[in-house]
């Protein structure tokens, strides 16, 4: 099955979208114009193996997890409802267009602050608070200069605690806000005339490699979501 | 603890390659990869750890570590075969200690029995790794398993020397400059070691100047750690008397 417009406008709600939908949901608010579609060669599979490697750490079936209330105040601070369907993470980030967090958020970010500089606190990493936790502070930690110095947390926690993809996208973005060059292509601004462009990269000649190692779909897909790239 | 029974066994395996010794001091020798094939593991190197392949870079063979298998979370490349024909039924306790060991991937130059004094250097260039960009030069390589490397980490942009004992992997000593380097460019790392005298220089920069706690005496040859995508190339030895 290749997902489309419909899929997208779900993911929309996960905060990573694609451009053309949020622009369309802000068209939205003044002319309820009606969604935009994407390019047809913008598709996926479930099958990818991006996809299914996403849909591997985002599977909460098993309720593995060991602390609910933390999960709970995390998913309701990024605006989340469980169960994720993969992919969660489509890696376009467009500065400026972030989705505002949920209620609750304030809490969230004076409890994470606190975690954090608590040494040896559980982080909510994907067996403390779920796949879904884990990427609810994923979005949560975008909204704070503090949290956003704690990628480090989920680095050293690894692969199977932390979400390959939402780490890859939280080091482009500090790197980008740091003046340097982003390193998987998923960081994007948009510049005086409107119109979407990739932030500087550093080695794209290699950006499949570090994508399939991140569980990011394909640089040129990624392009193409972003409405930068058309073929 | 968790004894490195693996590492062991392979560095004392018999290995038809051409070896130098201590005693051609002065000798330098650079390891070429030229006569290796892209796509296949090395035969310069035994890939103890990681998945070791050789790949084509700008038309040039370089030795490349892939972390991508790693993060998958399979075992090194051929070695859980290797287990059960060294270990029969005792190969799970051999997995279980690649699945350990994996985190730090690494590859022993076979041609060098044993290196106590003189230089290595390896060029290098960061490909990818979501948790890790780390290549380093492995020495002091015991039987046992024990073994010092001097590496980079382009996640933590320094240069770090670590002891591995015992299966355990303990830091010694940070060089205290930064140097943020981009991915896909190479750069050189080099080691000198005269007696406990440990140097060690990133693209020509001082990083290390180290008294050990002991000579070094082992195999050399590179390491790496968990996702890191790394090309080496250039592996060049020169074993000296003290």
């Amino acid at each position: 099955m290749i997902m489309r417009t419909s899929s997208l406008t779900r993911l929309a709600a996960l905060f990573i979208a694609a451009p053309t939908l949020a622009a369309a949901q802000a068209n939205k608010t003044t002319k309820r114009a009606a969604p935009t579609k994407l390019a047809a060669e913008c598709t996926w599979k479930p099958t990818d193996a991006w996809v299914k490697r996403q849909a591997e750490f985002f599977d909460e079936s098993k309720h593995d997890w060991t602390n609910d209330s933390l999960r709970t105040l995390l998913l309701t601070a990024a605006g989340l409802t469980p169960p994720l369907k993969a992919p969660v993470n489509l890696g376009v980030w467009i500065e400026g267009r972030e989705k505002p967090l949920g209620p609750g958020a304030d809490s969230a970010i004076a409890l994470l602050k606190q975690l954090s500089r608590q040494r040896g606190s559980p982080w909510p990493t994907r067996s403390v608070a779920g796949g879904a936790g884990a990427h609810a502070l994923f979005l949560i930690a975008q909204h704070d200069s503090v949290l956003l110095g704690t990628i480090h947390r989920f680095m050293e926690a690894g692969p199977v605690e932390s979400p390959a993809v939402d780490v890859a996208v939280w080091e482009d973005r500090l790197r980008v806000l740091a003046g340097r060059k982003q390193i998987y292509g998923t960081q994007f601004r948009v510049d005086d005339r409107g119109k979407v462009v990739l932030a500087p990269m550093e080695d794209s000649a290699h950006a499949d490699l570090r994508r399939e190692g991140a569980a990011l779909p394909p640089f040129k897909l990624g392009l193409c979501l972003a409405g930068v790239w058309k073929s | 603890m968790r004894t490195p029974v693996f590492l062991a066994a392979a560095i004392g395996l018999s290995v038809a390659f051409p070896r130098t010794s201590a005693s051609q001091a002065g000798k330098t020798t650079h390891v070429s990869l030229a006569s290796e094939t892209a796509g296949r593991e090395p035969k310069t190197f035994a890939p103890l750890v990681g998945s070791w392949v050789i790949s084509k870079e700008a038309g040039k063979n370089v030795l490349f570590i892939d972390g991508r298998v790693w993060k998958r979370g399979q075992p090194a490349g051929g070695l859980a075969d290797k287990a059960r024909e060294l270990y029969g039924a005792r190969n799970e306790e051999f997995i279980e200690s690649i699945k350990a060991f994996a985190y730090f991937p690494i590859a022993v130059y076979k041609g060098l029995d044993n290196f106590e004094n003189g230089e290595i250097s390896v060029r290098f260039q960061m490909i990818g790794g979501t948790l890790d960009r780390a290549a380093g030069i492995l020495f002091d390589v015991k039987p046992n398993g024990d073994y010092l490397t001097v590496r980079y980490n382009g996640t933590e942009d320094n240069t770090v020397l670590w002891t591995f004992n015992n299966g355990v992997r303990k830091f010694v000593n940070r060089a205290p400059t930064l140097v943020p380097l981009e991915l896909g460019t190479w750069h050189m790392l080099k080691i000198s070691v005269h007696g406990t005298q440990l140097k060690s220089w990133l693209d020509d920069q001082p990083m290390h100047d180290y008294t050990l706690p002991h000579a070094v005496s082992g195999k050399i040859g590179v390491w790496s750690k968990t996702d890191s995508m790394i090309e080496f190339a250039d592996f060049t030895v020169t074993p000296m008397s003290k």
